[in-house]
């Protein structure tokens, strides 16, 4: 099995090393599509049956509707979540140092890829379902923690974010040699801050349930939300991770080009 | 060599090399590798707009919270306080990463544009047609004029301590008169029930909030030294006091959490990917 470094590959690859280098977005708009299918889906659900069926949980069709959408979407959503990890694992590199540098490069592509899918999750739910929860709140009176707009935001958002925020992470560990022999601290922010949201609701949801609390928006109930948002930040660090190798593996890859 | 158009030269510039083409030669890349490059800023570019559309959405929403939704909380007292002081914190921390990294003055501005991007589609997808709550109760205010403001002092100055000083207060002190011009239609002293109000308390009676009695609004309550004209700019020069020292602590905060450091891997788990467990981890 090779273990030589990538530079001295580079340096006994042949001259038409830029040739090979292509890129693909399949998955990248596969990913980018469902999830926009699926959130407008959302969306027209809540449309059609928050006002209709959503305002009182003791009645059947609330049961119907509504609860019916939470038993299945939580173990659905929650069981891609781990099958994408465990996916992910199990398809790792197992010689990680014996990668080229092109091969390199498109992984660092690829991750910048599942990190502009992780963000696209967190736009959903940070902004739009965030701000519907906010309005339902203020026009319904909340009777349990399941509500329509809790069943969107928390039960499906949350995993859908969930599923390429560790991914990213995962693949990064397993297939990049500079985030599998360091944990990126910035990536780990950026990760588990948004998952903590999910413990955090749990916390919410009982000062919600004792203490009402609807009258402001801004209660200091819902700021460990905000806290836990400030790790948005450190997606930065990671960013700014790729691309100081991005900088230092174009110029490799790419040598033989002219400009 | 045409540096005037970034057309295609013409005319008696035709043949020479245009801006475009000797921008490529001098950065070194080759035509494939600057697509490649584009390509990777576009991606960055995409994750950068929407994660800060919902990272400062959400900060504002659970900060700033019912001052920036309803527009009779846009009272004289608490909301040119508190939301400039709300409002201020990301755009401080991305100003600190594009000037430090990149020196790009356009870290305010990035932020505050992300931030009505996502305001812009939320409050009519969720307010509007959803429950049916009339846009005029629920218009954002605007802070991208004093983010503006904020990234040319940067430029100006071109230094942390200065921007906050400047910046920082300029940002939260224009606040009011660059909304001012939306909100004050919405200031107009109406008669109701024999009682004094504002247009904006009027439509808040109009479409009750369930959740929110009018009076749990945390707004100006007023004395007669506040009736005058004056109650504005006090919170004005207040608000920027304080978000002299919130920008300057979020410029560092923003360094701190775009920091590049990696911590060693676990040997059993570099093992996994047949990395060597004594390799030394790259910065």
């Amino acid at each position: 099995m090779s273990t030589l470094t990538s530079r001295e590959l580079n340096l006994s690859s042949s001259t038409d090393t830029t040739s090979r280098f292509t890129l693909s977005y399949v998955w990248f708009a596969v990913a980018m599509t469902v999830l926009t299918g699926v959130y407008v889906s959302y969306r027209v659900y809540q449309q059609m049956y928050g006002l209709s069926a959503g305002l009182d949980s003791t009645e059947p069709i609330f049961q119907d509707i509504w609860m019916r959408l939470f038993w299945i979407q939580l173990p659905v959503l929650f069981g891609i979540v781990a099958l994408i990890q465990v996916y992910l694992f199990v398809t790792r590199d197992r010689n990680i140092d014996a990668i080229t540098p092109e091969v390199e490069l498109k992984r660092y592509f690829a991750l910048t890829m599942w990190l502009g899918v992780y963000t696209f999750a967190f736009y959903w739910i940070g902004s739009f379902f965030g701000e519907g929860d906010g309005n339902w709140h203020q026009t319904v009176l909340r009777d349990t923690p399941i509500t329509p707009s809790h069943v969107v935001l928390f039960y499906a958002c949350i995993p859908l974010y969930l599923m390429f925020g560790i991914g990213s992470f995962v693949y990064a560990m397993t297939r990049i040699p500079a985030f599998c022999k360091g944990i990126s601290l910035m990536h780990v922010f950026a990760v588990v801050g948004p998952f903590l949201i999910l413990p955090n609701l749990g916390y919410n949801e009982w000062g919600h349930a004792y203490w009402l609390t609807e009258e402001i928006f801004s209660h200091p109930l819902h700021w460990g939300f905000v806290v836990l948002g400030w790790n948005a930040l450190s997606l930065a660090g990671v960013l700014m991770q790729i691309i100081s190798r991005f900088r230092e593996l174009m110029p490799i890859v790419f040598k033989n080009e002219n400009a | 060599m045409n540096t005037e158009t970034l057309q295609h030269p013409q005319g008696a510039a035709a043949g020479k090399p245009h801006a475009a083409e000797t921008a490529l030669s001098v950065s070194g890349l080759s035509p494939r590798a600057a697509h490649f490059s584009r390509v990777f800023e576009l991606l960055v570019v995409a994750a950068i707009i929407m994660l800060f559309a919902g990272a400062i959405h959400l900060h504002v929403l659970l900060l700033a919270g019912d001052w920036d939704m309803f527009v009779d909380w846009k009272d004289r007292q608490y909301w040119p306080l508190l939301t400039p002081v709300v409002m201020i914190m990301f755009p401080a921390a991305l100003q600190g990463i594009f000037w430090t990294y990149f020196r790009l003055p356009i870290g305010a501005t990035v932020g505050a544009t992300c931030l009505m991007l996502a305001v812009s589609i939320s409050r009519p997808a969720s307010f509007m047609w959803w429950t049916d709550y009339p846009l005029n109760l629920v218009l954002p205010a605007q802070m991208i004029a004093s983010a503006i403001v904020l990234d040319v002092i940067l430029l100006v100055f071109r230094n942390a301590l200065f921007t906050a000083i400047f910046g920082g207060f300029a940002f939260a002190f224009l606040f009011y008169p660059a909304n001012y011009a939306i909100f004050a239609p919405f200031y107009v002293p109406v008669s109701h029930q024999g009682m004094m109000a504002s247009m904006a308390d009027l439509i808040g009676y109009v479409y009750p909030r369930s959740a929110t009695p009018e009076y749990i609004r945390i707004i100006e309550r007023g004395t007669l030294r506040t009736f005058g004209d004056s109650a504005s700019w006090v919170s004005a020069l207040f608000g920027g006091f304080i978000c002299i020292f919130m920008h300057y602590a979020w410029w560092y905060l923003g360094l701190a959490m775009s920091s590049m450091k990696f911590l060693p891997n676990n040997p059993k788990v570099m093992a996994l990917m047949g990395t060597k467990p004594d390799a030394k981890p790259s910065n």
